[in-house]
């Protein structure tokens, strides 16, 4: 698990960069084997593989948490 | 006469979208022969700790203009949809305004404004609802999707809220379009800058990206920006994904 994350020990993983961190959330994305892309109607990146396009990500007031984790 | 439609928390991780139902819903209208559906909007609501939400929390709504004695047969319809496609673990709301019956338009508005900012319970949406005369109603699960269901509505309503589902398409994609033809898709009412400068019908937008538009003023604002990679003078170009994140 890269550096972006946390993970408690029950719930799902946080990802701690935040909502505007478009190259990390796309590079984690690219290396994740559950990404799935959202109904394009909830992509708010640019780059279409990015966690933030993903509908395992739930947003968050700061950031998402991975609901594959 | 005029209907105001949202609904909202139809969805789980793994089901077709919320948006996904409000289009099926908005033609299940069109080819009943029960009226016509405007396009549908994505509202966004609170993300908050205390709010169960699967991913997102955003609301889907549509106007349309629908015939007097087809609307107890489409609220009939809406009801049985959304209790039958909503996904399992869902809780999905209903919402349904007459706009000749709404009582006040203002107090819709600022419910819905309301709950982009706090956390509101299913008692203060129903109570709002019985004040205003709308319909308000759950399909499944907790139900808690009456929430968002009367707040997309309010949103919707006041025209300064969200994203157009879907994305315009344009013959001329990956080229620079004039204003003018950018204004004839039915989709697009405006075409202007995030500071409001309105573009004339002669300037030209380079299209790049999935093109969306914005509900803002009531309309469909297509926003634009300086290119400034056109080789053309006085170009512009939209607005990208991420540019739009927080409509």
């Amino acid at each position: 698990m890269s550096d972006v994350w946390i993970k408690d020990e029950d719930g799902p993983k946080v990802f701690t960069a935040g909502r505007l961190a478009w190259g990390a959330a796309a590079g984690e994305a690219r290396r994740c084997r559950g990404f799935r892309p959202d109904d394009e109607d909830e992509w708010v990146a640019d780059e279409p593989c990015s966690c933030y396009n993903c509908r395992y990500r739930r947003w968050t007031a700061q950031s998402f948490t991975c609901q594959k984790s | 006469m005029r209907i105001l439609v949202c609904i909202d928390d139809t969805d789980n991780l793994e089901s077709r979208g919320t948006g996904e139902l409000a289009s099926l819903l908005a033609e299940h209208l069109e080819v009943s022969g029960w009226g016509k559906a405007s396009y549908v909007t994505r509202h966004q609501l609170l993300v908050h700790p205390d709010i169960p939400y699967t991913s997102h929390n955003s609301a889907m709504a549509f106007f349309a203009e629908i015939s007097a004695n087809f609307l107890p047969e489409f609220m009939t319809y809406a009801a049985d949809f959304l209790t039958h496609e909503s996904a399992e673990g869902s809780d999905p709301g209903l919402c349904i305004v007459e706009m000749g019956r709404l009582k006040s338009g203002s107090g819709l508005i600022s419910f819905g404004v309301q709950c982009k900012q706090q956390v509101l319970t299913k008692a203060e949406a129903y109570a709002k609802a019985r004040d205003l005369d709308i319909h308000l109603s759950e399909h499944g699960g907790t139900g808690q999707g009456v929430i968002g269901a009367l707040a997309g509505a309010g949103l919707r309503l006041g025209g300064n809220d969200g994203r157009l589902k879907g994305q315009l398409r344009f013959d001329g994609k990956d080229s620079a379009l004039s204003v003018a033809q950018l204004l004839a898709h039915p989709h697009v009412d405006a075409v202007r800058t995030e500071g409001g400068y309105h573009l004339l019908p002669i300037e030209s937008v380079r299209l790049h990206d999935k093109v969306k538009s914005v509900l803002r003023g009531g309309e469909s604002v297509l926003l634009v920006e300086p290119d400034t990679r056109g080789v053309a003078e006085n170009c512009w170009k939209n607005l990208s994904r991420q540019q739009l994140k927080s409509y």
